[in-house]
């Protein structure tokens, strides 16, 4: 399980990322916290012919407040942005979601960007940007652009990145204070990849009618997938056991799994619903 | 039959003694093989089939041969040149059909994994690079993917010359089945599948081949668990003399059964070696693993149980089939076998009916595994009583009571083949039920069940036949190897002691206990022990390897009466020195002194001198010079070691996942050395029982293709999975073991699968689920309870 | 060979410098085993689940197999070999030997490595907080049970050593 030969430049900042990237066209890959593409080219299943490392990049390590947003760079560690008291404090679902992310020496070298690009559709980071309709900011020969999350990912370990492309940062918005938020996952082991993970934010008015929901799956699609028809079942409305009922079966009807070793398309989609449901009170109990 | 020992000092024995190995592996000096550069050492990888069932029609390895770097590209017509096929050592089954195979495949490859080609190069990153040049052409045949399919009347064949995919089939009657069945007030009965695992040492297999035709030596350096039978078997493959082949074992990262098999890899090694003239480093990688270490567990059993309505086990019948692969590896259908054997665990059951059928697939071969069968047998038994008392309304502590043999009635002989030495399983299982209520597990399952939580306590109760065993009728059974273990202990000129075994050590810490039973059995300090295991060419012959149980029992029982008549010796020369009466001396921390005048003394250091060095006048004239003794045991039975294990659990009824909560075990292994070791092994055996029960399995395709490839997806338990261990000792030495040992290497993975099973079940009573299927995915499980729940509304 | 374009890579390995000349291809951990002669990180995987690989990365813990030597170039790096005290066993180590924390010691050095950042970061862990820590490291031998309790005893030994230390003041 040796990887075949590449060439290896390490880039100093995004700018010269991109240069790279476009020098060497599509043989060339980003190497960022390298826990998911290192594996790969171990298996010999990726074989980039250059590889341009952007652990040594300083410009897209940041974690920051900004107008009511929350920005992570993309080099953040995975470990970092999970014990950062700001983002803990601004989105919730960071530091409960990274939990499930691999384990402490994954997520030590593992970052937010690099989760993001690989676009694996069990993925918690993905489906926490997708809960929270993030936008991430691509860098390209001519300048940014802004992605909505839900267009960011178009099939398992495909983005909208092109070939000369970086993810240099995302945002999140700030939840209102007195929402209420909680990542269930089922997985086969800690720290594997979900089985199905759920997101979800609930806010309530003062009359106790939701006037925020916010719920996206992973693990259940080619991408993860943002639930809106569960959302609009519960948005405006009281939410009591029917209500989070019928949400649970919405969710689990826009589903679409695929069977695979640890689970049947129609077991992940009956998880679906269990874990929306349970999403949805204890969403409702962390407020 | 030789009378129980009991070693004479017990300063080291039974107490929980640090490990002598842990220094050296805590400080990462320990040497594995990957460790280990020789000069001038190469490295090789092979090329495996990608498809599981396809005829060979080109294979051109010039590109890599031409790689920089490659220094010799083989395949398997090139192999077949020096190597004749791979050996299989079990033949249980009369008339069996023995698919054998060459290390490289010749013409048809038979599971994916097989050996197609091999590559020697600089490195092993050249050597895959070169392994991606080869171009083979494969022409499909039909593929036979899994057992079902196998058996089907119109099968594909993977033999074209057998009548079908049967290697064999045999009986084991005891009574008369047919009538229990047909008397009995009760029947109750399932039918048990336990999917394919692997022994999975976190250090995957490797070897380094030195074959110098020059110097007319095959010197190896081999992770196994035997080198002495590796040396023979090298010699019959390769048409060596064994004087000529030299094995060495470093530190084994693991054994668990996958590194006693014999595999291709020390043959391909051993060829790329001969090729260029060059010692050849061939490690299988992980990947390599799945497909290339013994596959395991692979069973079903369709198995019934007999029954008065007062609960008396009148019979047991049923059918045991072995998923085997594309052809036998090294242990053949011996598991299987085992496990058909070990079925009626420690119950009385007098009229028997066993039959297995060892069926070929197009999948990797079947190996070893610590527990070798018996938690497949295990399955059976405990899972048929669970049932019955079920069926019964009795309880399911009791009707296993009533169904052990009484202390008295040991030996006790179970039926098909194996005669329990001794023990005393009523008392064992109450040591478990007591803990269990000690430990408040049955307040916890209460209260969990009051707030809606689905707790359950598992019991299983399971035998452990070790210290495998009398040659003689290993032989007679089918096994072309022996049996016993010889151990070489030897006093130095400075009176410090050095033992040679042939075992292996492979983390169970085979030094430290060794080292306690030789200080022990000659009264020396520990520090004055040294163990020397890992050189065929130094160390003695010992009959089949590390496994069953060997280590402790039989490897002990030969430190114990070699320690014993070195100490004779000792003592007569301390006597000349001493002018004293051999008989009035005793040796204590390495003094020999007048038994109640400590002060007249000398030391085994004076003794060491005067046998090696100052003979005259200080050794007396009727000994022989140095102070060594040999001692070759080779048991007149097995022993029977047994526990009773209660696992507390939780299911989740909504997903089907299972959390193990809490384990603990009462074990009886006879003469416990080391309980700290014990319980490491105890919790080892355990974990990953409950791998298997829970986590563990190889997934096929229709293609025969293994989509469980990696550890994303072949899952071992990690520290979250897996519970606190308690233990309970109890001791019934075996009689006939020098030292009463028993055995305990297997005990956990044995008992660890049927008591998950059972917990679930209990965690489930109220819907009457019943497991049956190894690993219990959470998928599987939600399935079983979806259905009992509307089985349960429609009722 | 030759012909291949190499890297030139020098880490501090436990206090040592180490400069060898390797393809970029070539690993953290292989570059420590064959190059530096410190084989005490193995390699159980190569594909970032075992741990067995588990290296102090300028203190951060990191699995060798997933990193490529060039990109530690001028890091500092602890491995299993470094953690001794002399001729002594540290604190965990010691530990690990008093409660049977290990067995064939093959995921030991990946173990101990991720206990030590472990007991860094948290000096006074929870059993469950260990469990949860050290759950990238497989271990096929111990059942774990054994592990959990010398580091749990090793962080115990660690706050005594502290506030003896503290006393002594
Ligand atoms: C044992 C183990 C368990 C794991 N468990 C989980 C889990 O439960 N959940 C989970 O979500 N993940 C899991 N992972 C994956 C882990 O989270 C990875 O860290 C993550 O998927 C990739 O991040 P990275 O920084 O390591 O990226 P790399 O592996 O370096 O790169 C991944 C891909 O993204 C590209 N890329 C990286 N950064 C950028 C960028 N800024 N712009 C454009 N492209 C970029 C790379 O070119 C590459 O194609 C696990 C990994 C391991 C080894
Ligand atoms: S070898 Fe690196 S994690 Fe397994
Ligand atoms: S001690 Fe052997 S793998 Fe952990």
């Amino acid at each position: 399980m040796k990887p075949p030969p590449f060439e290896y430049r390490s880039a100093h900042d995004s700018t010269e990322t991109v240069e790279l990237l476009t020098e060497y066209g599509d043989d060339a890959k980003i190497l960022a916290g390298g826990q998911s593409l290192v594996p790969l080219m171990n298996f010999r299943m990726a074989r980039p012919s250059v590889l341009i490392d952007i652990n040594q990049t300083q410009d897209m390590t940041g974690i920051r407040e900004d107008d009511g947003h929350l920005v992570i760079g993309a080099m953040a560690r995975q470990r970092v942005l999970e014990r950062d008291p700001t983002a803990g404090v601004a989105v919730p679902l960071l530091p409960a979601a990274l939990a499930h992310t691999g384990h402490t020496t994954n997520r030590n070298r593992g970052t937010f960007g690099g989760s993001l690009a690989h676009a694996d559709p069990a993925a918690e980071l993905p489906a926490l940007l997708v809960a929270m309709g993030g936008e991430l900011t691509v860098k390209g020969p001519s300048g940014t652009r802004i992605v909505p999350a839900e267009d960011f990912f178009l099939a398992p370990l495909t983005t909208t990145l092109a070939y000369n492309e970086i993810l240099v940062s995302a945002r999140l918005p700030r939840l209102p204070s007195g929402t209420g938020t909680a990542v269930e996952e089922l997985a086969r082991r800690h720290g594997d990849f979900a089985i199905v993970s759920v997101m979800a934010a609930v806010h309530l008015d003062s009359n106790g009618r939701a006037d925020l929901v916010r719920l996206a799956a992973g693990g259940v699609d080619s991408t993860p997938i943002r639930l809106h028809e569960a959302e609009s079942v519960l948005s405006g409305g009281t939410l009591d056991e029917t209500s989070i009922d019928a949400a649970a079966t919405a969710a689990a009807d826009a589903s679409h799994p695929v069977d695979d070793v640890h689970g049947t398309a129609s077991y992940r989609r009956d998880m679906v619903r269990v874990l929306v449901a349970r999403a949805i009170r204890s969403a409702i109990a962390n407020r | 039959m030789t009378t129980t020992a009991e070693p004479q000092e017990t300063k080291y024995t039974g107490k929980s003694q640090q490990r002598i190995e842990d220094p050296r592996l805590l400080t990462g000096h320990g040497t594995y093989i990957d460790d280990i550069t020789v000069p001038r050492m190469i490295e090789g990888a092979v090329l495996r089939s990608p498809v599981a069932h396809a005829r060979i029609t080109r294979i051109d390895v010039s590109k890599a041969a031409e790689l920089p770097g490659v220094f010799a590209v083989i395949t398997g017509n090139d192999l077949v040149e020096f190597a004749g096929e791979q050996p299989v050592i079990w033949s249980v089954i009369p008339e069996q059909r023995i698919a054998r195979a060459h290390a490289l495949a010749t013409d048809t490859v038979r599971w994916v994994g097989q050996g197609v080609a091999a590559v020697a190069a600089v490195d092993r990153y050249v050597a895959e690079d070169a392994l991606e040049l080869i171009e083979v052409d494969y022409e499909p045949l039909p593929v036979v993917a899994d057992l079902e399919q196998a058996l089907a009347p119109d099968a594909p064949k993977l033999y074209e010359d057998w009548p079908d995919n049967i290697s064999g089939s045999m009986t084991f009657p005891a009574g008369d089945a047919d009538a229990a069945f047909a008397e009995a007030d009760v029947v109750v009965g399932a039918s048990f599948r336990h999917h394919a695992g692997y022994g999975c040492s976190i250090e995957t297999r490797g070897c380094i081949a030195n074959w110098d035709v020059f110097a007319g030596k095959l010197d190896m350096w081999l992770g196994t668990q035997a080198p002495n039978l590796a040396r023979d078997l090298l010699a019959q493959v390769l048409s060596l003399p064994v004087d000529k082949i030299r094995v060495r074992t470093p530190d084994l990262g693991g054994g668990f059964g996958l590194k006693f098999d014999f595999y291709p890899d020390e043959i391909i090694a051993a060829i790329l070696s001969r090729r260029t003239k060059r010692p050849v480093k061939l490690l299988e990688d992980r990947q390599e693993s799945f497909v290339s270490s013994s596959r395991a567990r692979d069973m079903r059993h369709d198995f019934e149980m007999a029954l008065r309505s007062d609960g008396t086990i009148i019979g047991l019948r049923g059918t045991a089939y072995a998923v085997l692969g594309g052809a036998l590896g090294t242990v053949g259908s011996g598991p299987p076998w085992a496990s058909v054997l070990a079925c009626m665990g420690p119950y009385k059951i007098p009229n028997q009916e066993l039959t297995l059928k060892a069926v070929m697939t197009n999948r990797s071969p079947y190996g070893s595994y610590r527990g070798w069968g018996m938690p497949k047998a295990n399955i059976v038994h405990e899972r048929l009583i669970e049932f019955a008392a079920r069926k019964l309304g009795m309880s399911r502590i009791d009707l296993r009571r009533m169904n052990f043999p009484t202390p008295e009635e040991f030996p006790y002989f179970s039926g098909a083949a194996f005669t329990y030495d001794s023990g005393r399983y009523a008392d064992c299982l109450d040591l478990a039920t007591s803990a269990v209520n000690e430990r408040g597990w049955n307040v916890r399952q209460r209260e969990g069940r009051e707030a809606g939580r689905s707790i359950g306590i598992g019991y299983g109760f399971h035998t452990e036949v070790g210290a495998f065993g009398p040659s003689r009728v290993l032989n007679m059974v089918g096994l072309d190897h022996s049996g016993f273990d010889e151990v070489r202990i030897r006093m130095d000129s400075t009176g410090k002691v050095t033992v040679l075994s042939g075992q292996s050590a492979m983390g169970q810490g085979t030094h430290t206990t060794y080292a306690q039973l030789a200080a022990d059995g000659l009264g020396v300090p520990i520090e004055d022990v040294t163990i020397v295991t890992g050189d065929t060419e130094s160390c003695p012959y010992t009959g089949y390897g590390t496994g069953g149980s060997r280590a402790a029992t039989l490897g002990g029982a030969a430190i114990v009466n070699a320690s014993g008549r070195l100490k004779s010796k000792i003592l007569r020369i301390g006597a000349e020195l001493l002018e004293a009466n051999p008989d009035d001396l005793e040796i204590s921390d390495g003094r020999v002194s007048v038994r109640g005048a400590a002060d007249a003394s000398v030391s085994t250091a004076d003794i060491g001198y005067s046998a090696y060095r100052m003979l005259n006048g200080r050794l007396p004239e009727s000994e022989t010079p140095t102070l060594e003794e040999i001692d070759v045991f080779d048991p007149a039975n097995m022993t029977t070691s047994y526990g009773c294990t209660a696992l507390l659990v939780e299911v989740d009824r909504q997903t089907g996942a299972v959390t193990l909560l809490d384990c603990l075990q009462a074990h009886d292994a006879g003469v416990i050395i080391n309980p700290l070791l014990a319980d490491g092994q105890l919790a080892g055996g355990l974990a990953q029982a409950f791998g298997g029960g829970l986590f563990e399995e190889f997934v096929y395709d229709e293609d025969g293709q293994i989509n469980t490839a990696s550890f994303m997806d072949y899952l071992l338990p990690s520290a979250t999975d897996i519970p606190p261990f308690h233990f309970y000792h109890q001791e019934t030495p075996a009689p006939h073991i020098p030292g009463g040992m028993k055995g305990l290497g297997e005990a956990g993975t044995i008992a660890g699968v049927s008591v998950v099973a059972s917990a679930i079940d209990d965690a489930l009573s109220d819907l009457g689920v019943a497991v049956t299927e190894f690993p219990m995915t959470p998928p599987r499980l939600l399935e079983l309870i979806r259905a009992a729940q509307s089985a349960g509304v429609t009722a | 060979m030759s012909d291949k374009h190499t890297v030139t890579v020098t880490v501090t390995v436990n206090g040592q410098v180490y400069t060898g000349d390797c393809e970029p291809r070539m690993t953290l951990a292989d570059f420590l085993r064959h190059e530096c002669g410190l084989t005490g990180t193995h390699l159980g995987c190569e594909h970032g689940v075992c741990g067995a690989c588990t290296v102090l990365l300028d203190d951060v813990a990191a699995r060798s197999c997933l990193t490529f030597a060039v990109q530690a170039d001028g890091a500092r790096i602890t491995t299993v070999e470094g953690l001794a005290e002399g001729e002594q066993l540290n604190t965990l180590q010691k530990s690990f030997q008093e409660h049977h924390g290990l067995q064939c010691g093959f995921c030991t050095s990946g173990m101990l490595m991720c206990a030590t950042e472990l007991l860094r970061e948290n000096p006074n862990p929870t059993e469950t907080e260990v469990r949860e820590g050290i759950s990238g490291v497989l271990c096929r031998c111990t059942g774990y049970d054994s592990i959990v309790k010398s580091v749990m005893a090793a962080a115990g030994d660690q706050r005594d050593a502290v506030s003896e230390a503290g006393s002594a003041r």
